[in-house]
């Protein structure tokens, strides 16, 4: 592929991404939509964090369930008792996350791979207990709502002369538009995080310690430095996701099959979009989530069954088969499996006349 | 006094349940290197297929026969046609594939058997005896007999055996047995099979204990067999009742003298795992593997 | 190095595919839909609408006056576990839908002002999950219009919408749920359902206590959420001027509904009763630990275990175990003859699903439900959202509908907005397998504000 054509096709990508993620969908979508799609993005950041754990460093986490909910109840809390504005607790959740995954990343060290998937388990499924003690939530329970008022669009942007203060009243004047643009901001900013990252001799000391502790450490890593760093991004961007999330849902809630559920799903959208890829697991969240809906909210079953109802309960199951047929069929995840796509193409494309050789001629 | 060994009771009594699911995850571990989400919903299907036998007027021992037969076969095929496609892929793929399939067994069973909850009978009289002011249940003296039984046959089976051989030889080096003529594919389904016949002993002989088989009877469970097996060593049969009964007993304790943990109890068992685990990385039983340079 | 970036380049085409594939099913936005409410105003009414008959109306987004029935039906929402764990709690459909159906198709609809309106109910699943029950809600309100919820299903999931449906001016009507929540004030939107609210239910059970051993000792066990706080708070604060007293309190947790270790505990206490703020599962499983125990208190169970089901599970161990219902017992033979239970029971064979069980406690609570949707909305004046739900906080004197006890009435009070406080104590027979009545009809309009640590209500 020509570089003449390579520049080509990433401008097209380009301006096709920037109209349809700034444009089309927070503009031309009904609210529900919207919200969707700022759903894929939140649990895409938290994928991205996860895979910096998981995918660049070899640590597997079912438990970032838990990160998630800190940072919703962060949020949430700060907001519904203390009366912050939203904003404001955002990089206070990612603060507070990213101390304690570095906390629970110490004793992490000594502890490998699936036990340390089974020490992690351990804390998505402690976690709603702890807000069952801690969390004085509304009518008792550790159910922390907000008031529309509370997630409302903030009106900062009437301090802006008028022309300024209208496009943004038109364009992010309602609630889900703003959570979506917000969400879209601080994805965009954390995507480069992880492609700086993966860029970086940090992002190359992962690599090594997941390819070959023993091996990384002769050549003077420091093992406990990445690890735990690692723990504590990816609970970072995990605290970030949860804490968007309460733009959405209006609510910081934890139990533990909700939170064991959000843990998979994370870690699906990783493996589904790519590990150790920068997009693949903001692409996998698209598809986990989109899929998600999609079979959520399917009709054609409902035949099946004398009560339409019962249709319903094969959701999970359809879900279920939907994930084991990608990992079929893209075991490297979607980006992965492209990029194995283009490599197959590439050596098609060379079957051509081989070069003539100084022997043939 | 009386009431520490009432709780002491009820702590191994829980313990057995967790062990009982905890050797099949162990099995599947040893045999074929995987961590199956899906042991416990593959539990609760055989569980529901031996309560539908009994509904059908079948004796209670008889249906859980036939369900463990089934069982052994219905693991060996998904062996064959769920995991084989994957199994050379990385650990995360395989995770993923055994979580889709815990959600399609799980939704499966509620559609196949419906949504109530159904009461599964016993196999044997359910009697209970007060020794001393101790309560002891015929159901915990049944489950400790069947799982030393288990251990017992497992290890005859792995150690003097010579599928047991080959089972041990595929899980540690695949390639070569496929060189010294085992049918790799076989052993595979094989430890498939054994595992899901356990996890359907399991959930035969637990169920009845716990009141009654809904699609959430396994999940609580399967998270403490996990606890067990990790506790234990994920390749150690033993490890993994000694870890059940651990992990039993410190909630149970836990629950009665320590009310400052009240709601939070869980704290115990994985914060026990995590101790074990800094000392002992592979568990209590485990091996370690050593790494060359 | 070249390769990368041209994956790099394609992906980003792929996405841009992708992206545009959804855009053709973008539904295209409608700009003045009433979510925007909320902006700059406090979403609540200013007074919390204290007057209860009256309700504030300033802070909707979209005036509920002006909302009205379009069409010769009237649409409700509802959002339900349909998967999941708590699967079980889709059989209220089953009730709901066959009574909506009756409804419909024999009488035509239900009456408002003159007028005939069909009903049609719409479903979505939340697997029990609260987020999934607000995103639900908002779909309901936003896409699929409709006028109003009806019975949503779970404490967690009515107060993750309670705000929204505030500042939208939404009814929720008859939320499936007895906690002591929908009381509050600050909140008149929000109507619950008729099941005992579980406070009353401990009014029920000390009256009886005192005239069984005024200085009984009561070992408690509670589910570690609002649910069982509901039970111990209460208790607590009705024992405190008698000589009853609680010698020991355990929690137990919902999610994994393990109990044995928590009744051995209480056992060992030999208390003279036992209360068990309990459901699902965790009922009957204490029950039979009880029993096992050998330890024999006066019981009183919740009163959301009062299902064939879980009494069946119970078997001998739930004999003379006291629970209280607003609802005849299908599986009652002295109610056999009763009209309304053998139009339940013939409607039900005819519009449910070919496998729907009559004697299905939670069938039969859907039915009742939907009558008292219908009841509700007979006596509504003005057609509109407003009208509505005025009418829900005036209504009183319902008797009759559905699977209701014979002689009761139910009614909303000015200050007390429960449904529920008129009801039978009921007590287990388990060689026959239903709930007897244990004593007079309990009719306490207005206890429920009363008695309940403000807290629960307030909180």
């Amino acid at each position: 592929m020509s570089p003449r054509v390579r520049l080509v096709v990433a401008l097209v990508a380009a301006v096709a991404g920037v109209y349809v993620f700034g444009y089309w969908v927070a503009q031309q979508n009904a609210p529900s939509d919207v919200r969707l799609f700022t759903q894929a993005l939140y649990v895409g950041i938290a994928a991205t964090g996860l895979n910096i754990l998981t995918g660049y460093n070899g640590q597997v986490s079912i438990g970032h369930g838990a990160f998630f909910g800190l940072g919703a109840y962060t949020s949430a809390i700060l907001v519904s008792e203390h009366g912050w504005n939203f904003v404001p607790t955002i990089p206070v959740a990612m603060a507070l996350c990213f101390v304690v995954g570095a906390l629970i990343g110490f004793p992490a060290l000594r502890v490998k791979g699936l036990y340390l998937a089974l020490v992690t388990l351990g804390l998505a499924v402690l976690f709603p207990d702890l807000t069952d003690r801690f969390v004085n939530g509304t009518g008792g329970t550790n159910l922390v709502t907000l008031r529309g008022a509370e997630v409302a669009v903030p009106d900062w942007y009437v301090w802006f002369p008028d022309p300024i203060a209208d496009f943004f009243d038109e364009w992010v004047g309602a609630q889900d538009q703003w959570a979506y643009y917000l969400t879209l901001v601080l994805a965009l900013v954390l995507l480069l995080g992880v492609f700086l990252i993966a860029r970086s001799r940090f992002g190359r000391s992962l690599i090594a310690v997941r390819d070959h502790e023993a091996a990384a450490e002769t050549v003077g890593i420091d093992l406990a430095r990445v690890k735990v760093t690692a723990f504590a991004l990816s609970a970072l961007y995990a605290g970030t996701a949860g804490s968007l999330s309460v733009l959405v849902n209006r609510l910081a809630n934890a139990g533990k099959v909700e939170t064991f559920q959000l843990s998979i799903e994370f870690l699906v959208a990783v493996v589904v979009g790519g590990a150790a890829t920068v997009f693949g697991p903001m692409l996998g969240a698209f598809i986990v989530v989109f899929l998600r809906d999609r079979i959520d909210n399917q009709d054609s079953l409902s035949d099946l069954f004398s009560d339409p109802n019962r249709a319903k309960l094969l959701s999970p199951a359809l879900f279920g088969i939907a994930l084991i047929i990608l990992m079929y069929v893209l075991p490297d995840g979607i980006v992965g499996g492209s990029r194995r796509l283009v490599r197959r193409l590439g050596r098609r494309s060379r079957r051509a006349p081989a070069p003539a050789s100084p022997l043939t001629s | 006094m009386a009431l520490f060994l009432s709780q002491l009771m009820n702590g191994i009594g829980q313990g057995v349940i967790y062990a009982s699911l905890a050797l099949a995850l162990v099995l599947i571990y040893k045999t074929t290197g995987i961590l199956n989400f899906a042991q416990g919903e593959m539990a609760l299907f055989s569980t529901y297929v031996t309560w539908w036998l009994t509904e059908r007027g079948l004796p209670v021992w008889l249906s859980i026969l036939i369900s463990v037969a089934l069982s052994f076969g219905g693991g060996a095929a998904i062996e064959r046609f769920v995991m084989r496609p994957v199994e050379r892929s990385s650990p995360l793929v395989i995770v993923i594939v055994t979580i889709g399939l815990f959600l399609s067994l799980n939704s499966l069973a509620q559609v196949i058997f419906g949504v109530e909850a159904e009461v599964v009978p016993r196999a044997y009289p359910d009697e209970n005896w007060d020794i001393g002011g101790v309560i002891v249940q015929a159901d915990t003296l049944v489950l400790v007999g069947v799982l030393a039984v288990e251990c017992i046959l497992l290890w005859a089976l792995l150690q003097k055996t010579k599928i047991g051989l080959a089972l041990r030889a595929v899980a540690s080096n695949p390639e070569s047995s496929r060189l010294v003529g085992v049918s790799v594919g076989t052993m595979l389904m094989l430890g498939w099979g054994l595992a899901a016949a356990i996890g359907a002993v399991a959930g035969s002989l637990v169920v009845p204990t716990t009141t009654a088989l809904t699609a959430a009877s396994m999940q609580s469970i399967l998270v403490f067999a996990f606890a067990a097996a990790a506790l234990g060593g994920f390749d150690s049969p033993l490890g993994a009742v000694v870890g059940g009964l651990i992990v039993g007993v410190a909630n149970s304790l836990t629950t009665e003298y320590v009310d400052a943990l009240d709601g939070i109890e869980l704290i115990v068992p994985f914060g026990l795992i995590l101790l074990v685990l800094l000392f002992r990385p592979a568990g209590l039983f485990g091996k370690v593997h050593v790494e060359r340079v | 190095m070249r390769l990368r970036r041209a994956t790099r380049y394609r992906f980003l085409a792929l996405t841009a595919v992708l992206a545009l594939v959804l855009a053709a099913c973008g539904d295209g936005r409608d700009d003045d839909d009433s979510s925007a409410g909320g902006g700059d105003d406090n979403g609540e009414s200013e007074d919390g609408a204290g007057d209860g008959f009256e309700i504030d109306t300033v802070n909707c987004g979209v005036d509920p006056g002006t909302v009205e029935i379009t069409g010769g039906t009237i649409k409700f929402g509802t959002s339900l576990p349909q998967s999941g764990t708590y699967a079980a709690f889709s059989s209220i459909l089953r009730g709901q839908q066959a009574y909506i159906d009756y409804l419909n198709a024999e009488k035509g609809g239900v009456d408002i002002g003159g007028t005939k309106y069909q009903i049609e109910l719409v479903a979505k699943d939340d697997a029990y999950a609260a987020e999934q029950t607000f995103s639900n809600v908002q779909s309901l309100v936003d896409d699929d219009d409709v006028f109003g919820l009806f019975n949503v299903v779970g404490t967690k999931n009515n107060l993750a919408i309670r705000d929204y449906v505030n500042e939208t001016c939404v009814p929720n009507l008859l939320a499936a749920t007895g906690s002591p929540a929908w009381g509050n004030p600050e909140y008149p939107w929000l109507l619950g359902t008729f099941l005992v609210p579980y406070p009353l239910e401990m009014v029920a059970f000390v009256d009886y206590l005192e005239n069984q051993k005024a200085d009984a000792t009561i070992a408690v066990l509670r589910a570690d959420d609002d649910f069982g706080q509901s039970y111990s708070e209460t208790l607590k604060a009705l024992i405190a001027d008698t000589e009853l007293t609680i010698v020991d309190e355990q929690g137990y947790d919902p999610e994994t509904g393990e109990v044995a270790s928590q009744v051995t505990s209480l056992a060992a206490t030999n208390a003279d009763a036992f209360v068990l703020g309990a459901t699902l599962l965790a009922c009957p499983t204490a029950l039979n630990e009880v029993a096992a125990s050998g330890w024999q208190p006066i019981t009183y169970m919740s009163g959301t275990c009062t299902s064939k089901t879980l009494m069946t599970i119970a078997g001998a161990s739930g004999d003379a175990v006291l629970s209280v219902t607003p609802l005849m017992d299908p599986n009652d033979p002295q109610w056999a003859d009763n009209d309304a239970m053998v139009l339940y029971k013939e409607k039900v064979a005819q519009y449910a699903p070919a496998d729907t069980d009559v004697g299905n406690g939670i069938v039969a609570y859907g039915w009742t439900a939907a009558a008292a949707l219908e009841e509700l909305l007979s006596r509504v004046e003005d057609p509109t959202r407003l009208g509505v739900m005025q009418a829900a906080r005036t209504l009183s004197d319902v008797s009759g509908i559905g699977l209701q006890l014979p002689d009761s009435t139910w009614s909303v009070g000015e200050d007390d907005w429960f449904l529920g406080e008129n009801f039978d104590l009921v007590q287990y027979v388990a060689a026959d397998g239903f709930f007897m009545v244990a004593g007079e009809r309990l009719d306490l309009p207005g206890e429920t504000e009363e008695i309940t640590p403000e807290n629960l209500i307030n909180g």
